[in-house]
């Protein structure tokens, strides 16, 4: 019920080119916030369900862009529809949400900024492993990259800006640290974050029946592993 | 072996009609650039307009065949040969086997594409949909070939070569090909942060010829030009990017997403491509002439339905000529 009155006047559609809206809230990113963007998206693909002209609905921190196939479908009625949805009550998303645990190795070999982030935060290296697997963090949503978890809860006290030079390649399962955010990097692509350590779990598992391991509002936690554990599981993966 | 590239091209990839409906797990549209020549080039050989086919860039490839199927080629122009005497595009092509292909000097546009008759085989196998599409994600890795650009030495082989095709040779109009040129002008609506950007700002944006700079690729178009500066620097909050945005990095010169392009994006954006403009995208090539138009959501959506309307008049209003293999 408390999200009623938080979301009212806190929230405007505007245009997003000819095929698209965006939803956006002028509120900080939350846990409850993620919940009604979540559920404003399960009810929208209720409410549509095998319309053609609906074709992504995308979560974001504050935002739902909704892309729609222009001829077939009107933004008018959708506007409406969203107006409608965010009177009622949107806490009731129902979701089953799982703790992840997700092995890092934070190995010098695998962790070529480490002891940058070490010495930018002014603490040690097992300090910062320390402080990087101490939280759940909340999944906010997927994208950037297929798999790309955005996460929720870094430790103030590991934050630190982007490289001012990207790096060219940056080998899937990197685990980074960019301004405020820490993620891992779903495949190789070039990148400006701090690079920390290295999971050998798959993010984008191509060709399984679930590519993906998390969702929105699931929690995922960082489990120090060795060397020697890293290279065992990487070859089961391979 | 019945489609033998000798050479590959400059970035040559397996397309089709691209995933929908998983931006929300970071995965992109993909699929042909130019979905208008998609479709031409898949009517030609009796397919469906979304099946998979051959996109190729700047360079085109050069192919054996050694089985007797149907192609077509559209999009951009290039000096083309079959068996060193030229051949049209936009047209059902009947080869033989031993017939030689070359895409010969590139005359226009960026992006050429190659349909066949029947299912394209690799090593014996039918190629498989990655997340209900075969299109190829060349950055990430995945669709296609093992997510990878066609190279030089590649053979393909076609199972049924007349099951799914009709059995007729067709033509396409030329007068019904939108070729924009090295200046093309691409119409936009409203961004979500469009109205972040002072009067200046969109004045420097849609009254200058930005061009086309050359580390531009499938994500993105990149362009060179007066840069739209920022006095601060705008924070916004990451959100949904699809095709066709007009971001503005911090160094103010404009990024066009694209197929391939991220899903979510943090950069404001100043406008927004329109989706007829999209397939436009495709063929610009490396120095050529962008300028912006910003048009109203009613005028998109009329240039939208002109534009459905142009493509199955082309597409019915063409001559289908009897077979005569």
């Amino acid at each position: 019920m408390s999200n009623h009155l938080i979301l009212k006047n806190s929230y405007r559609i505007v245009e997003n080119g000819d095929s698209a809206i965006t939803l956006l809230f002028d509120l900080p990113p939350s846990e409850q916030l993620t919940k009604v963007i979540m559920q404003l998206s399960f009810l929208l693909k209720r409410r549509f369900p095998e319309t053609p002209g609906l074709s992504e609905l995308i979560p974001a921190y504050n935002s739902l862009t909704i892309c729609f196939n222009p001829l077939e479908f009107s933004v008018q009625p959708l506007k409406s529809l969203i107006d409608e949805l965010l009177q009622e009550d949107l806490t009731g998303y129902v979701y089953q949400a799982s703790l992840i645990e997700i092995p890092v190795c934070y190995h010098q070999s695998l962790a070529p900024d480490i002891n940058f982030i070490a010495s930018h935060a002014g603490i040690n290296v097992q300090d910062v492993i320390a402080k990087h697997t101490q939280p759940e963090y909340l999944v906010h949503m997927l994208g950037f990259l297929p798999g790309f978890l955005y996460l929720g809860g870094l430790n103030p006290e590991l934050c630190c800006p982007r490289k001012q030079v990207p790096k060219l390649r940056i080998a899937s399962g990197s685990v980074g640290i960019g301004g405020d955010q820490t993620g891992i990097y779903p495949v190789a692509s070039p990148g400006g974050w701090h690079i920390i350590g290295q999971t050998p779990v798959n993010l984008f598992a191509v060709g399984t029946e679930n590519p993906f391991i998390a969702a929105p509002l699931d929690r995922v936690k960082f489990v120090e592993i060795s060397l020697a554990e890293f290279n065992e599981r990487s070859e089961q993966v391979t | 072996m019945t489609i033998h590239f000798i050479k590959a091209g400059l970035q040559t990839s397996i397309q089709d009609g691209g995933r929908q409906g998983l931006m929300h797990q970071g995965v992109s549209t993909s699929g042909a650039m130019d979905t208008t020549a998609m479709a031409m080039a898949n009517w030609l050989v009796g397919k469906a307009q979304i099946s998979a086919l051959f996109e190729f860039t700047i360079i085109g490839p050069v192919i054996e065949f050694s089985q007797n199927i149907h192609i077509s080629i559209t999009g951009a122009k290039f000096e083309l040969t079959l068996n060193n005497l030229p051949v049209s595009s936009y047209q059902t092509i009947h080869v033989k086997a031993g017939d030689k292909l070359n895409f010969g000097k590139r005359l226009q546009g960026a992006r050429a594409y190659m349909a066949f008759s029947g299912d394209l085989l690799f090593e014996n196998k039918v190629l498989q949909d990655v997340l209900g599409s075969k299109a190829t994600h060349l950055t990430a890795g995945y669709g296609g070939i093992n997510g990878k650009a066609i190279r030089d030495n590649t053979n393909f082989s076609i199972d049924f070569p007349e099951r799914k095709s009709q059995v007729s040779l067709r033509n396409i109009d030329h007068r019904n090909v939108a070729y924009s040129g090295h200046n093309c002008f691409l119409r936009c609506v409203s961004a979500p942060e469009s109205s972040l950007f002072n009067a200046a700002q969109q004045e420097r944006f849609y009254h200058q010829t930005f061009k086309v700079h050359p580390n531009s690729n499938r994500m993105g178009l990149r362009l060179e030009g007066e840069p739209i500066n920022f006095h601060r620097p705008m924070n916004i909050s990451s959100s949904g990017l699809i095709q066709g945005s007009v971001q503005i990095p911090p160094s103010g010169l404009p990024i066009i997403s694209s197929v391939d392009g991220q899903t979510i994006g943090g950069y404001p954006r100043i406008a927004v491509v329109i989706s007829a403009d999209l397939d436009k995208l495709a063929q610009l090539a490396p120095n050529d002439n962008v300028i912006f138009v910003k048009v109203s959501q009613a005028q998109a959506l009329a240039i939208l339905k002109n534009k459905q309307q142009q493509l199955s008049k082309a597409l019915h209003g063409s001559a289908t000529l009897p077979i005569r293999i």
